[in-house]
C-alpha cells in the first residue's frame, strides 16, 4: 500500500462521519416531526380510553374519533392543567355521577400508575385501568389483563387477597400466581384509592 | 420518588430477582460464547461491571442534562450507543498506556462489550423506569454484578460438563441454554427474600 | 456480477443450516424477551427484518466510501437510525404494542446478527445481494422466534394472538411465560434441529 495522505487518514473519516450523522439525524428527525401529532393524539386517546374503561363505559377500542365523542359527552375534567386534571367527573351508564382519579403506588420494579373509577359514594369501584407499570412480563404484568381488571368492578375496600381465580366477595381481590409482590402492591394501591379519591374530590369541591 | 425505588432494593433486585441476563435475556451472545472458560469469563465479567456502572452514570447525565432539555429524547438510541462505544474506546486506550498487565487481562474484552446488549439495556431501562441518578448507578452496578455472577456460575458448570456425556444435538448451545433456564429458575427463588415497599 | 444461483444461495443459506439463531445462537438477546406473546414477537421480528435489510443495503451502498477507521461507528450509526425509525413508527401507529415492547425495540441495535451481517456480508457484496442477505437473515431469525413464541403463548396462557385456543381443560404452564420458559424452548428447538442435521450428515456418509 502506498503512503496515505493526511487527508485520507485524518480529515476524510471525520468529514464522512459528520456528513453521515447529519444525513441520518435529519431523516430521523423528519420522521419524528411528521409523526409527532399522531403520537400526541395517541397519548391523549390512551388517557381517555383509560378513564372510560375505569368508569365502565363501553367504547369502540380502535375508533379514536368515537372515543373522543363519547369522552366529551360523558367526562368532565376538573382542576389541574390541560390533560392532567385532578380528577374526572363522569356520567355513569346508570345515569348517576361517578368519579375517576389517578392513584400512584410502588410496584415491584417501579411505579404503578392507575386510574380508579368510583360510583357516587366514592367507595365502590366502577373499575380500574393500569396506565403505567413495569412489572415482570408474564408474572406481575398480568395485572393489565382483562380478567384481572374486570374483577374490580363493583367492589369496595378494604380488601384482602385470595388465590388467583377465587375471589367472589366484594372485599376480595384475586392475587396473581407467581407475582406475590405485585399482588400486594396492587392491594395497597386499591386500599388507599378510595381515601385519596375522597380527599381530591373534597378539595376541589364537587 | 416512590418508596419501592430505594437504591438498595434496586441493587439487590438487579443482582438476584431481576437479573438482567436471566430474566431479561440481555447479553446472551457473549454469555454463550465466552462462558466456555472460567478465566475469560471472570475477565469479561469484571469489565462488564465496570463499563455498565460508568455508562449508566454517563448516559443518565447525557439524557437528563442534554437530550431532555433539548427535546430530542427520540435520538437516545444513537446517543447512548455512541456514548458507550466512545467510553469503551477511551478506557481501552487508557488501560493500554497505564498498565500492560491490566490490558492483557481486560483489554481484549473491551471491544466485545460495546455490542453487549446488556450495557445498552441498562441505560434504556433506567430511562423507562425514571430512576434518579443514584438509583441509576446502583442499578448499573447491580446489573453488572448480576451478569458477572451468572457468567461465572455458568463457566464453572461448563468446566464440569466437559467430561459429561451429552446428547449430540444438545452439545454446545443447547445444553448451555438448558442450564441457563435452570439458573433462571433458581434465581427466581430469591424473590421471596427481597422485601420491597 | 451476481448470478441467479448466487442470489438463490444467498437467500436460502440463512434459512437452513446456517440459520444464525440455531447454528451460532446469535442475536437472540432482545427478541427472546418478548416471545411470551406471539403478537409482540411478530411485530418485533418485522422490526428486525426491516433493520437488517435496510441497514445491509445502506452499508453496502456506502461500503466504498466508509473509511476503515470509523467503520464500526458508521455501521452503528446507520443501524441505530433504522431502529429509531422502527421505534417512532411503532409509537405513532401501534401505541399499545409499543408500550408492551418497552426498551426491547431499542435493543435491536445491539442484536449481534445485524452487526454481524453488516461486517461479514454487506461490507464485501453489492447492494442487491446485501438486500437479499439482510432479508433472509431477518426471516431466518424471525421464524425461529415465532415458533418459540407460538409454543410459549399457547402452553403458557392457552391463547394465541390473545384469542383463547385451548379450552378450560388446559392447565396453563406458568413457567412457559416466565423467563426460564424461553431458555428451555430455545434449547429444545436447537436440539431438534441440530439432531436432524446430525442424522442427515450421518446418512450422507
Amino acid at each position: 500500500m502506498k503512503q496515505e495522505s493526511m487527508f485520507s487518514t485524518r480529515v476524510y473519516p471525520v468529514l464522512f462521519m459528520v456528513a453521515l450523522t447529519v444525513v441520518f439525524i435529519s431523516v430521523v428527525s423528519g420522521i419524528f416531526l411528521t409523526t409527532e401529532d399522531r403520537v400526541r393524539l395517541n397519548e391523549s386517546i390512551f388517557q381517555k380510553r383509560a378513564v372510560l374503561y375505569a368508569a365502565g363505559i363501553d367504547f369502540p377500542r380502535d375508533n379514536p374519533p368515537k372515543i373522543q365523542e363519547i369522552y366529551e359527552e360523558r367526562v368532565q375534567e376538573v382542576g389541574g392543567q390541560e390533560g392532567q386534571p385532578d380528577y374526572f367527573r363522569i356520567e355513569l351508564p346508570s345515569g348517576e355521577t361517578g368519579y375517576a382519579v389517578y392513584v400512584r403506588g410502588a410496584g415491584l420494579w417501579g411505579e404503578i400508575v392507575s386510574i380508579f373509577g368510583f360510583q357516587t359514594d366514592l367507595q365502590t369501584f366502577t373499575g380500574v385501568e393500569f396506565v403505567e407499570q413495569n412489572e415482570t412480563p408474564g408474572l406481575g404484568a398480568r395485572i393489565t389483563e382483562q380478567w384481572y381488571k374486570e374483577q374490580f368492578r363493583g367492589k369496595s375496600g378494604p380488601f384482602q387477597l385470595v388465590a388467583e381465580g377465587a375471589s367472589d366477595a366484594p372485599d376480595e381481590l384475586d392475587a396473581l400466581t407467581g407475582a406475590s409482590r405485585t399482588s400486594e402492591a396492587v392491594l395497597k394501591i386499591a386500599n388507599k384509592a378510595a381515601e385519596e379519591a375522597q380527599e381530591t374530590v373534597e378539595q376541589e369541591g364537587q | 420518588m416512590s418508596e419501592s425505588a430505594y437504591p438498595i432494593a434496586i441493587f439487590f433486585a438487579a443482582i438476584f430477582t431481576n437479573n438482567i441476563l436471566l430474566s431479561n435475556y440481555l447479553g446472551m451472545c457473549s454469555f454463550l460464547s465466552v462462558s466456555r472458560e472460567l478465566k475469560t469469563s471472570f475477565g469479561l465479567g469484571v469489565a462488564v461491571i465496570f463499563v455498565m456502572t460508568s455508562t449508566s452514570m454517563l448516559n443518565w447525565i447525557v439524557y437528563y442534562k442534554i437530550l431532555e432539555p433539548l427535546g430530542i429524547e427520540y435520538l437516545r438510541f444513537i446517543v447512548f450507543i455512541i456514548v458507550i462505544a466512545a467510553f469503551v474506546q477511551l478506557v481501552e486506550m487508557i488501560i493500554e498506556r497505564v498498565s500492560e498487565v491490566l490490558y492483557a487481562a481486560l483489554g481484549i474484552f473491551l471491544p466485545l462489550i460495546t455490542v453487549n446488549c446488556a450495557i445498552l439495556g441498562v441505560s434504556l431501562f433506567m430511562v423507562i423506569r425514571d430512576y434518579t441518578f443514584i438509583e441509576s448507578i446502583t442499578f448499573g452496578l447491580g446489573s453488572g454484578i448480576g451478569w458477572f455472577l451468572a457468567i461465572l456460575a455458568m463457566a464453572g458448570i461448563r468446566q464440569k460438563l466437559k467430561r459429561a456425556r451429552i446428547p449430540h444435538g444438545l452439545e454446545g448451545a443447547g445444553i448451555t441454554l438448558i442450564i441457563t433456564g435452570m439458573m433462571a429458575l433458581a434465581f427466581m427463588g430469591f424473590s421471596g427474600m427481597l422485601q420491597i415497599g | 456480477m451476481a448470478t441467479r444461483g448466487k442470489m438463490k444461495k444467498t437467500f436460502t443459506d440463512p434459512l437452513g443450516k446456517n440459520n444464525p439463531v440455531f447454528a451460532q445462537v446469535l442475536g437472540i438477546c432482545s427478541t427472546l424477551a418478548v416471545t411470551n406473546k406471539l403478537e409482540n414477537t411478530v411485530i418485533m421480528s418485522l422490526g428486525v427484518i426491516f433493520t437488517t435489510t435496510l441497514s445491509g443495503v445502506t452499508i453496502s451502498a456506502l461500503r466504498k466510501l466508509i473509511p476503515g477507521r470509523v467503520r464500526m461507528m458508521a455501521e452503528t450509526l446507520i443501524i441505530a437510525s433504522f431502529v429509531i425509525i422502527v421505534d417512532i413508527t411503532l409509537r405513532a401507529y401501534m401505541p399499545d404494542v409499543w408500550q408492551q415492547l418497552g426498551p426491547y425495540v431499542g435493543l435491536i441495535i445491539t442484536n449481534c446478527i445485524i452487526m454481524g451481517r453488516a461486517e461479514a456480508f454487506a461490507m464485501n457484496n453489492s447492494a442487491g445481494l446485501s438486500l437479499i442477505d439482510g432479508l433472509s437473515s431477518g426471516i431466518g431469525y424471525a421464524y425461529v422466534l415465532i415458533v418459540i413464541a407460538f409454543f410459549r403463548e399457547l402452553m403458557g396462557t392457552g391463547e394465541l394472538w390473545g384469542i383463547t385456543i385451548l379450552g378450560d381443560w388446559w392447565t396453563n404452564w406458568a413457567i412457559m411465560v416466565m423467563p426460564p420458559g424461553a431458555f428451555f424452548m430455545l434449547a429444545i428447538f436447537v436440539w431438534v434441529v441440530k439432531g436432524a442435521i446430525i442424522k442427515e450428515e450421518e446418512a450422507a456418509k
